[in-house]
């Protein structure tokens, strides 16, 4: 079974004032994955690929076609079913890390594990070995007083506390220099092999092509309807 | 890791506003807990006070001021009624009893009232509650004293101590160098003490007189009272005769007797005049049927003595009435006021929670990430507006005890009204309920701007 199945994905933006009936904006035919693989997404700044990664995540409705993790259609799930799979299933890494600020990095880990339900006397034992494996020192420092790199990985070990099966990655090392930010790839990328989850990391940013074994690209059908205001029928 | 540890967090990144909003709703709680509180606890201490008496008769200016001076020693008398009136007084109605005082001097800043053993045989400070002795026994003789349960407790007093009493009411009250000699010791012989100036006060005529340490007249503690929580328990007691002696030694001594040649400086019964006889109330209780505060002959009795423009004739259940429909009334809107301070405490908090889910918007939306659904954020920030409250509930009952206990003191140092806080359980619990009740319905408005927060927008705005 896949861990990524995406088929006819389309997701339509609103129109802009004046411009009558608005192309489809984004749109993916197929994409496939199985677990363990790694995939880079490559598509210049403002063509969607935040905006696929929110509806792969279940965090937008498409306008049509399937998303499968692991066979679940993550669109059928409603409420707390989605968000709950969401949880167990999905590792996201953001640009900007998003840590929750005023927690420490042992908390912002076992956060994760919270809200994905696991049980309460796993939270520490597991936050611990993954800050461990990803060489957080200070774990019990609040993330807002770590350095960027440490950060980096407390977002990474974030992500990959619950063993998901697909892991997004929304321009991962955007934040970082250069040198780091090839440190910090590495780091996902044998963290997520050794997990065994698919990872799928959009970015610009062409030095990375290398890396990755397959690399994806979006289509996006009007260049006009980017200035266009988002229709979302958002979850 | 918990919901509850979350909710922690965040009210501790957000101290300063959290630590405020909990202070406006504790302040609030306290408010009100201490305005039911003292009301009750007010109103039974006034009840207390009068006893079983029917009638005050007292020089005052009004039957108020005669209530509050001669049972609740807000201040000293100020006309003094001679005794021979009081002789004549006796004989007007079929009195149960008949009690003189006589309050002028102080011991400490406490009031000392001189009166007869019919105030501990007869009157009763409570209804149904004769007095009782904690240690000792009631006076028998002149310069015996008999102090109030709370006057012992705050001077440290007990049997057999020696104390000497200030004429008049110093300014500042508190312990003068030697004013007490405790049991065991020697007391000076009053050749080596003299009369201790001080300063002036408002003196037992009304004119200007000066307060003064009495060291020629010893007084010995023979007794100490059980508390009756009403104000006699700061009040001491001596016999008339104690009290006349001390005023007729500073009469003799402005006479000039003491400076003719060979005279003793010593005064005793024998040197009182009509002059030295002087009271400053009487507590009145008909002869009647049972313990009825109201005999079939009051008003009439009353209506015969307010004929003597000289007097003022007080009902101090009437009085204490009177004076709680006023204070009543003002109770009243402070409970109103206390109430729109509650509710102004809700809406803060709401404000509190509401201004900082713009700043909240990011983490929501990856709290949302992380798998918590839109209910469990909600359930989140009511929770945490329920936390706000309660701990603004806890808070506020430490603050209402402490106040309560700081308007006990100043009762009793300004008005001389014993008010012991009681704080019901219930009233408690259902004031700690009413507020997170409140706090719930209040963090009801950010917890819909929480649950409706945009994930994908909101993690678009961050990036």
């Amino acid at each position: 079974m896949p861990a990524l199945a995406i088929d006819k994905l389309t997701f339509r933006y609103a129109t802009r004032p004046g411009v009558e009936d608005a192309p489809w904006q984004l749109s993916l035919p197929s994409l496939h994955m199985e677990a363990g693989e790694q995939a880079l997404m490559v598509s210049p700044s403002g063509a969607g690929k935040s905006t696929l990664l929110n509806l792969i995540a279940g965090l937008l409705d498409p306008a049509s076609g399937t998303v499968l993790i692991e066979g679940q259609n993550i669109h059928t799930l409603r409420g707390a079913s989605r968000d709950a799979f969401r949880g167990q299933r999905v590792g996201m890494i953001f640009q900007t890390f998003n840590l929750l600020t005023g927690f420490s990095a042992l908390e912002n880990v076992m956060v994760a594990l919270l809200f994905a339900g696991v049980a309460e006397r796993e939270h520490r034992p597991k936050a611990l070995a993954m800050l461990e494996r990803l060489g957080v020192r200070r774990i019990d420092a609040p993330v807002d007083e770590m350095s960027v790199g440490q950060q980096q990985r407390v977002a990474v070990a974030r992500a990959m506390v619950c063993n998901p099966a697909l892991v997004l990655a929304d321009e991962p090392t955007a934040s970082l220099d250069p040198a780091n930010a090839q440190g910090a790839m590495d780091l996902i990328q044998s963290v997520c092999r050794e997990k065994g989850a698919a990872l799928l990391c959009v970015s610009h940013d062409p030095s990375f092509a290398g890396r990755f074994e397959r690399k994806e690209s979006l289509t996006t059908e009007s260049a006009e309807s980017k200035q266009g205001r988002k229709e979302g029928c958002e979850s | 890791m918990t919901d509850f540890t979350i909710i922690l967090r965040s009210l501790r990144v957000r101290l300063f506003s959290t630590l405020t909003t909990i202070l406006t709703v504790g302040v609030a709680v306290a408010l009100i807990l201490v305005l039911l509180t003292m009301r009750n606890s007010g109103q039974r201490a006034f009840d207390r006070g009068s006893g079983d008496m029917h009638l005050l008769v007292s020089g005052d200016a009004s039957p108020l001021v005669a209530v509050l001076n001669s049972v609740f020693y807000a201040n000293p008398p100020r006309r003094p009624i001679p005794w021979d009136r009081y002789e004549q007084l006796q004989t007007q109605a079929p009195w149960a009893y008949a009690v003189p005082t006589a309050i002028g001097d102080s011991f400490r800043g406490m009031p000392v009232v001189a009166t007869t053993p019919e105030m501990f045989s007869r009157f009763r400070p409570v209804i149904n509650e004769a007095w009782r002795l904690q240690e000792g026994r009631f006076f028998e003789n002149d310069f015996e004293v008999v102090v109030g349960a709370s006057a012992a407790s705050t001077s440290g007093l007990h049997v057999g101590d020696t104390v000497f009493l200030t004429h008049g009411f110093p300014k500042h009250a508190g312990a003068v160098r030697g004013d007490v000699v405790r049991a065991g010791e020697a007391v000076p012989s009053s050749k080596e003490e003299g009369h201790e100036q001080e300063h002036h006060v408002e003196g037992q005529e009304g004119e200007e007189s000066a307060a003064h340490l009495h060291r020629e007249f010893g007084c010995r503690v023979v007794g100490i009272l059980s508390p009756t929580y009403s104000p006699h328990d700061r009040a001491i007691f001596t016999t008339l005769n104690s009290s006349w002696i001390l005023h007729a030694h500073d009469r003799r001594e402005r006479e000039g007797v003491f400076d003719k040649p060979g005279a003793v400086e010593q005064t005793t019964a024998m040197d009182l005049t009509p002059v030295d006889r002087k009271i400053t109330g009487v507590y009145l209780r008909l002869e009647g049927r049972g313990e009825s505060n109201a005999p079939a002959n009051l008003p009439q009795v009353f209506d015969m003595l307010r004929k003597d423009g000289s007097l003022t004739v007080a009902q101090p259940t009437q009085e204490v009435a009177t004076l709680f429909r006023i204070v009543d009334n003002i109770n009243r809107l402070f409970l109103v006021v206390a109430g729109v301070v509650m509710v102004a405490s809700a809406v803060s908090i709401m404000l509190a929670l509401y201004n900082s889910m713009e700043q909240r918007r990011r983490q929501i939306a990856v709290m949302r990430v992380l798998g918590a659904s839109a209910g469990r954020i909600f359930s989140l920030v009511l929770t945490e507006s329920a936390l706000i409250g309660l701990c603004g509930a806890v808070g506020g009952v430490v603050l209402a005890f402490g106040g309560a206990f700081a308007a006990r003191g100043i009762l009793r140092e300004r008005l001389g009204l014993i008010i012991e806080p009681a704080f019901s359980p219930q009233i408690m619990l259902a004031v700690v309920l009413v507020t997170v009740a409140l706090a719930c319905l209040a963090g009801i408005i950010p917890a819909m701007v929480a649950y409706r927060v945009s994930v994908a927008k909101s993690l678009r705005a961050a990036a």
